[in-house]
C-alpha cells in the first residue's frame, strides 16, 4: 500500500529557456529506497537541489509528509527532516571530521549533545579513526562517507544521496549500500542519484528515470531494465545489455 | 587543564600589559601608543567575528566605530549622559545599523560585500560632515574636559584610560573566544566557504551572518567610544575614515591571523608600533617615505606568511626545539580550531 512521505507535483525549474525540470511528478513512500537515474544533464542534481530548497521551482509543488516545502528555505526543510549530500562533496574545510558532523547535529541539539551524537554516528559508520582528521587529508570515498554522516546528524526522515558511490571500490560500495539498508530499517526514506547501475539495481525498491527534466519511466529495477524508453534514452541498447547482465 | 602555546602566549601578553604602565612614563608617548594598539586590537578582534569567522570581509567598520564615537559624545555634550551609558547606547545603535546594512548586503559575498560596506561607511562620513547642526560637521567635536571624573569617563592621567582599554580588549577577546568555541562559531565556520552545505544541514545562513554582524558592530562601536574618550577630539574624517579605521582593522586581523583569537592582538602589536616607528624615523625625509616603508614591510609580511603572523608560531616552536622545519607557509594546522 502506498504511503507517500515525499511528493513532487508538476515540479518545473527553468534556467533561461532550458527546462531543467519539466512537470516532474512522482511519489516516494515511507521507508522506501528510490533511485533517480538519467543521462548527464537530465536534471537529477537540479531535482535534489529543488527538494532541499537550494533551487526554487518555477511552478509545481514539493510536499514532505503533507507539508508544502517548495516555498521553504534549505534550513527550514532540514528542520522538517529532509537533507542531502553533495555530488562533489561540500564539507566544511575549516573543521575536522567531527566538527563537520557536529555542526549538523546542532540543528536539534546543544553543542555537547551534538558532539556526542556526531561521535556516535562516526562510530557506527566505522569512521572514528579519522574523526580528528582535517578535510584536506581525506580521500574522496572518505569524504563521501563523511557527507553521509553529516547528513545523518540532522535526524532526517528523508535522505537524498547524490552520487555518494562515485569513486568507491566495490567493497566500499557494498558497505555504503549496507549502511543505506540499515538506515531504511531504522525508519529512513532514501532517494539516490547514482551512475553505478549495479548499485542502483541492487539497492533500490523503485527507480525513476528522468531525461531532459521529464520522467520517462518509473518502476521496479526489473521493470526499468526492460523498459524500451529507458533503453533508448538512457542506457543505449548495447550498453543496456551489458549493464543488465552485470546487474 | 593544559594550556596550548597560544594560550600561554596570551596569558604572558596580558601580564606584560598589566605591568607595562609601571615601566613607562605615565605622561609619555609610548603609553598612549600602547593604548592605541589595544584599542585597535580590540576593534580588529570585533571585525574578526565577521571577517575572520564568517568570511564577510567588511571595509566599512569605520561606520560602526564612528557611530559609537558620535552617539556617546553627542549624548554627553547635549544631554549630560555619561559616556559609560552612552557607549552602551552607541553599541545598540551600531548593532541596529549593522542589522540594517545586512538586509541589502548579506546576500553579497567577496568583493561585492566589501564594496557595499565601504559605501555604507562613506555615506556615514558624508552625513556626519554635512549635518553640522548635530555633528559639528567637518570642524569635529571636542569632549569638554571635566577633570578627574571617573563617572564621566575622564581622567587626568593616561594610566586609567590604559587599563580601561585593556579591559575592553579582554572583554572583546572573550566574546570572540566564546563565539569561536561555541555552537555559533561552528555555524559561522560552516557558512564561511560552503554556505549551501551549511544551509542544507540546518544553518540559517542569513540569520547567523546578521547576528555576527550585529555583535561585531556593537563591539566596534564600544571601541569607537573609548577611542574618542581617549583622544578628546575627533571629526568625521578621522572616525569614519576608510584608511585609518576600516582598512586598518582589516589589515590588523589579516596580518595577524584571520579567524584566530590571538591574530588581531599580534597584528596590532606588529603594525601600529611599526607605523609609529616609520613615522618617527622617516617623517623628516621626503613626503610619503614613512608610508612607503610601512607599506613595504606590510607586503613583505603578507608574502612571507599569507595566513598571518600567528601561523609562524608552530614554525618558531620547531626552531626552538631544534627540529628541521619546513618553510612557514608550508605548515598547516588543519583539523583544529585555530586559536
Amino acid at each position: 500500500m502506498s504511503d507517500p512521505i515525499l511528493s513532487l507535483n508538476k515540479a518545473t525549474v527553468t534556467f533561461g529557456g532550458v527546462r531543467a525540470l519539466d512537470d516532474l511528478s512522482f511519489d516516494v513512500n515511507r521507508q522506501e529506497i528510490v533511485g533517480v537515474i538519467g543521462p548527464n544533464g537530465a536534471g537529477k542534481t537540479t531535482l535534489f537541489n529543488s527538494l532541499v530548497g537550494l533551487q526554487k521551482l518555477r511552478s509545481g509543488t514539493i510536499t514532505l509528509d503533507g507539508v508544502v516545502v517548495s516555498d521553504r528555505k534549505p534550513h527550514q526543510i532540514a528542520a522538517l527532516g529532509m537533507t542531502k549530500t553533495f555530488q562533489n562533496t561540500s564539507l566544511f574545510p575549516d573543521m575536522d571530521v567531527l566538527g563537520n558532523v557536529t555542526t549538523a547535529g546542532l540543528l536539534h541539539h546543544p553543542l555537547a549533545e551534538a558532539r556526542d551524537k556526531a561521535a556516535d554516528i562516526l562510530d557506527r559508520m566505522r569512521l572514528t579513526p579519522i574523526a580528528r582528521a582535517g578535510i584536506d587529508a581525506l580521500t574522496f570515498p572518505q569524504r563521501a562517507l563523511i557527507e553521509m554522516a553529516r547528513a545523518m546528524a540532522t535526524n532526517p526522515r528523508v535522505l537524498l544521496l547524490d552520487e555518494v558511490m562515485a569513486a568507491l571500490t566495490p567493497s566500499e560500495m557494498d558497505e555504503v549500500m549496507e549502511t543505506a539498508r540499515q538506515l531504511r530499517a531504522d525508519g529512513l526514506t532514501i532517494l539516490v542519484v547514482e551512475h553505478h547501475m549495479r548499485a542502483i539495481m541492487s539497492l533500490c525498491d523503485r527507480i525513476v528515470v528522468v531525461s531532459f527534466g521529464r520522467k520517462i519511466a518509473e518502476g521496479t529495477p526489473d521493470q526499468i531494465a526492460a523498459d524500451p524508453a529507458v533503453i533508448e534514452a538512457y542506457l543505449g541498447s548495447s550498453a543496456k545489455e551489458k549493464e543488465v547482465q552485470h546487474a | 587543564m593544559r594550556l596550548k602555546p597560544t594560550g600561554i602566549l596570551l596569558l604572558v601578553l596580558f601580564v606584560v600589559a598589566v605591568l607595562l604602565p609601571l615601566g613607562l612614563d605615565p605622561r609619555g608617548n609610548w603609553l598612549r601608543v600602547m593604548g592605541t594598539v589595544m584599542i585597535f586590537a580590540a576593534a580588529a578582534q570585533a571585525w574578526n567575528i565577521m571577517g575572520g569567522l564568517a568570511n564577510q570581509v567588511s571595509l566599512g567598520h569605520a561606520a560602526f566605530f564612528g557611530i559609537g564615537a558620535y552617539v556617546s559624545t553627542l549624548l554627553y555634550i547635549n544631554f549630560g549622559i555619561s559616556p559609560w551609558i552612552g557607549m552602551l547606547i552607541g553599541a545598540l545603535v551600531a548593532a541596529g545599523a549593522g542589522a540594517l546594512i545586512c538586509l541589502p548586503t548579506l546576500r553579497l559575498t567577496g568583493h561585492y560585500f566589501a564594496l557595499a560596506t565601504l559605501a555604507f561607511a562613506e555615506v556615514c562620513r558624508v552625513i556626519a560632515n554635512s549635518w553640522s547642526s548635530v555633528t559639528g560637521g567637518p570642524v569635529g567635536l571636542t569632549i569638554p574636559f571635566a577633570g578627574d571624573a571617573p563617572m564621566l569617563f575622564q581622567f587626568r592621567s593616561t594610566v586609567p584610560y590604559y587599563y580601561i582599554i585593556l579591559a575592553l580588549l579582554v572583554v572583546v577577546s572573550l566574546v570572540f573566544w566564546r563565539i569561536q568555541v561555541g555552537a555559533f562559531g561552528y555555524r559561522l565556520r560552516a557558512l564561511r566557504e560552503t554556505p549551501e552545505a551549511a544551509s542544507v544541514v540546518g544553518v540559517n545562513v542569513f540569520r547567523t551572518k546578521m547576528i555576527a554582524t550585529m555583535i561585531s558592530a556593537a563591539l566596534t562601536a564600544l571601541c569607537g567610544t573609548v577611542f574618542v574618550q581617549f583622544t578628546f577630539f575627533f571629526d568625521p574624517d578621522s572616525v569614519f575614515s576608510l584608511t585609518t579605521i576600516s582598512i586598518r582593522l582589516a589589515m590588523i586581523a589579516i596580518v595577524g591571523g584571520l579567524g584566530t583569537l590571538i591574530g588581531p592582538i599580534i597584528g596590532a602589536l606588529f603594525l601600529l608600533p611599526l607605523e609609529e616607528v616609520a613615522i618617527t624615523l622617516l617623517s623628516s625625509q621626503a613626503s610619503g617615505v614613512a608610508q612607503l616603508a610601512f607599506g613595504v614591510v606590510l607586503i613583505a609580511a603578507i608574502l612571507i606568511e599569507p595566513r598571518g603572523l600567528v601561523a609562524l608560531g608552530p614554525w618558531i616552536m620547531r626552531r626552538l626545539k631544534g627540529g628541521q622545519p619546513s618553510a612557514p607557509s608550508d605548515m598547516t594546522a588543519k583539523g583544529e580550531t585555530n586559536v
